[in-house]
């Protein structure tokens, strides 16, 4: 068995609210998984499920674990950093130090230290001392120093400006993944990880509409630039979504034959984003 | 397990530096007014020699051990009522503070279970902080035994004679560590109801912690004229039952023989440890902030953040 999580019938309700509804998936080793889905989709309760902080309905294993009920053994081997779950402001950089090198079996203090001498990151500094850029540091840093098989990253780079988030992913990829360890990963800014994800899933409503391998994407879904009367050829052929770009019309289709589209105008891999886009949008029309 | 206590307590050491900055200051205070009613006390130099003189050759050992047991008795209540405060504010803001400032999901990203985080919280509230007390009465009692010390040798007394020969250490720092031990068993059940309170309310702890306190016995009082409740709340504020039948300053001079009983220089003579762990009240309270103590970690567990 290589499934790191494995997740059957899946549900989690908020009185009426469907927050993840009845979701079914299975992440392997190795793979970098980016999550994507609009606000209220349910990608933070279902990364919470995952990580054993709420409770949910359905068969969910992580790294062979019931993660609500054996969170103290998954958390030794998972690491986690979201936006909502900010290193406590009062703590010195040493202290943090100390406390995870205390209490986590996976932790190694030389290897944190290693890597925030890279940073601008004062070791007797408050983190309320630091800037938010410094503070993702600090906490990738720390991230990065446990010997942990999973990592899921919940929007990670919010309100970074671009030089932290591209060293952030830059840090990630040459740091941490190493082709045995895992990653899952939600962020709205699909564009600037679309390179780094082997896997994507695309949930909305609670539900999946999406679960596929980056490398299958160019063969299961193209995009074609038209216009005029390529545009109603085109348009026969059943496109998931069109849209108007500078008067031309830009269609995506799914589980099309290339050549089919041949002629009729550009055809392009649709990018994550525009992907997601139509996958959304052309379900609700 | 006991790794990551101690790891945890000390994390809660370095959060809330009035742990050991309120003792340290109390300590200072006392031993700055001792110090100023020295230098007060100067002023009056004959009655100073006068009392010097006699306190040396008039009175007898049991009175001046007695004297000085006194001196030691008046001094520790003070730093009882700071760590009842600190305890008070303490225990409201340890479950509230992770979730007011976001951090609670970092630390639960951790592999420390709800329980141990929790506990670590009880047992700083219960045995550091009554510790730490402790550690602030005996230092700060040396600092006013020296004080003293300089002072008579000063005005020309003996401080071996009049003061070190006089204190009985042993018998009232191990009378000073029960009493504070024991206030903390005693007021536990409000040290595990405002754990609860701090891991439940989503704002101000304080009133949320008092508040029942104040309108349950009124609606008790006004509904069934009864005060069962408030009886067992403010209970507690009375006299514990460590006490041999209460501290009676009565008990402490003689009229009749015209002297100082012998009995009562001891401070551990008034403390009953039997009787104290033998009330009912003191394990009723117990089990009552062990109920609370569960009933936080439960909500830290259970209750979505976000």
């Amino acid at each position: 068995m290589t499934s790191l999580v494995t997740a059957n019938s899946v549900s989690k309700h908020f009185g009426a609210v469907r927050a993840v509804d009845n979701v079914s998936f299975a992440i392997e080793k190795g793979k970098i998984m980016g999550l994507i889905g609009p606000n209220g989709a349910g990608k933070t309760t279902l990364l919470k499920a995952v990580l054993g902080l709420t409770d949910c309905d359905g068969e969910l294993s992580v790294l062979g674990l019931d993660p609500f009920r054996q969170r103290k053994e998954l958390m030794q081997n998972i690491c986690f950093i979201a936006d909502v779950a900010v290193l406590p402001r009062w703590i010195r950089v040493t202290q943090l130090l100390d406390f995870m090198e205390a209490i986590h079996p996976n932790f190694s203090r030389q290897r944190a230290e290693e890597l925030l001498s890279r940073t601008k990151v004062r070791s007797d500094a408050k983190v309320r001392e630091l800037s938010k850029g410094m503070v993702t540091q600090l906490h990738l840093s720390i991230i990065t120093a446990i010997d942990a098989r999973l990592l899921v990253l919940d929007e990670p780079t919010l309100g970074l400006d671009i030089i932290f988030r591209k060293e952030f992913y830059g840090n990630l990829l040459n740091d941490y993944f190493d082709g045995e360890r895992t990653i899952i990963i939600t962020t709205h800014q699909v564009e600037e990880i679309e390179n780094l994800l082997t896997d994507i899933m695309f949930i909305n409503d609670g539900r999946i509409i999406l679960d596929a391998t980056m490398e299958s994407v160019p063969d299961k879904y193209a995009e074609l630039m038209t216009s005029g009367e390529d545009a109603e050829t085109a348009r026969r052929l059943g496109p998931i979504f069109e849209r108007d770009v500078f008067g031309k019309k830009v269609m995506t289709f799914e589980a099309i034959d290339r050549d089919k589209l041949e002629g009729l105008g550009e055809i392009h891999t649709p990018s994550v984003a525009d992907l997601f886009v139509a996958k959304v949008k052309g379900a609700a029309a | 397990m006991i790794t990551n206590q101690l790891a945890l307590i000390r994390r809660e050491v370095w959060e809330n530096r009035s742990i050991y900055v309120v003792p340290v200051l109390v300590a200072l205070i006392m031993a700055l007014v001792t110090i100023a009613g020295l230098v007060t006390a100067s002023s009056f130099d004959n009655e100073v020699r006068m009392a010097i003189l006699g306190a040396s050759n008039i009175v007898g050992d049991v009175e001046r051990q007695a004297a000085m047991t006194l001196l030691f008795a008046g001094a520790s209540p003070v730093f009882l009522l700071a760590l009842a405060i600190l305890t008070v504010f303490y225990s409201l803001d340890s479950l509230y503070a992770e979730r007011k400032d976001k951090s609670i999901l970092f630390w639960r990203s951790l592999p420390i279970t709800d329980a141990e985080t929790v506990i670590s919280k009880l047992l700083t509230a219960t045995a550091l902080l009554p510790l730490l007390t402790i550690a602030a009465i005996v230092v700060t009692h040396v600092i006013i035994l020296i004080a003293l010390s300089i002072w008579i040798v000063v005005k020309g007394g003996s401080a071996g004679h009049l003061v070190w020969g006089s204190v009985a250490f042993i018998d009232n720092w191990f009378a000073a560590t029960i009493v504070t031990f024991a206030s903390a068993l005693w007021m536990s059940p409000f040290i595990g109801w405002f754990l609860f309170v701090s891991a439940w309310t989503k704002r101000s702890p304080l009133l949320m912690a008092f508040l029942p306190l104040i309108l349950i016995p009124l609606i008790e009082a006004i509904i069934f004229r009864s005060a069962v409740f408030a009886e067992a709340v403010f209970g507690r504020g009375g006299v514990m039952p460590l006490f041999r039948g209460g501290m009676d300053m009565d008990d402490f001079f003689d009229e009749e023989r015209m002297q100082v009983n012998e009995e009562v220089i001891s401070l551990l003579a008034h403390l009953d440890i039997a009787q104290f762990l033998a009330s009912p009240s003191l394990w009723a309270g117990i089990i009552v902030c062990g109920l609370f103590t569960t009933a936080a970690i439960y909500v830290r567990r259970y209750r979505d953040e976000s």
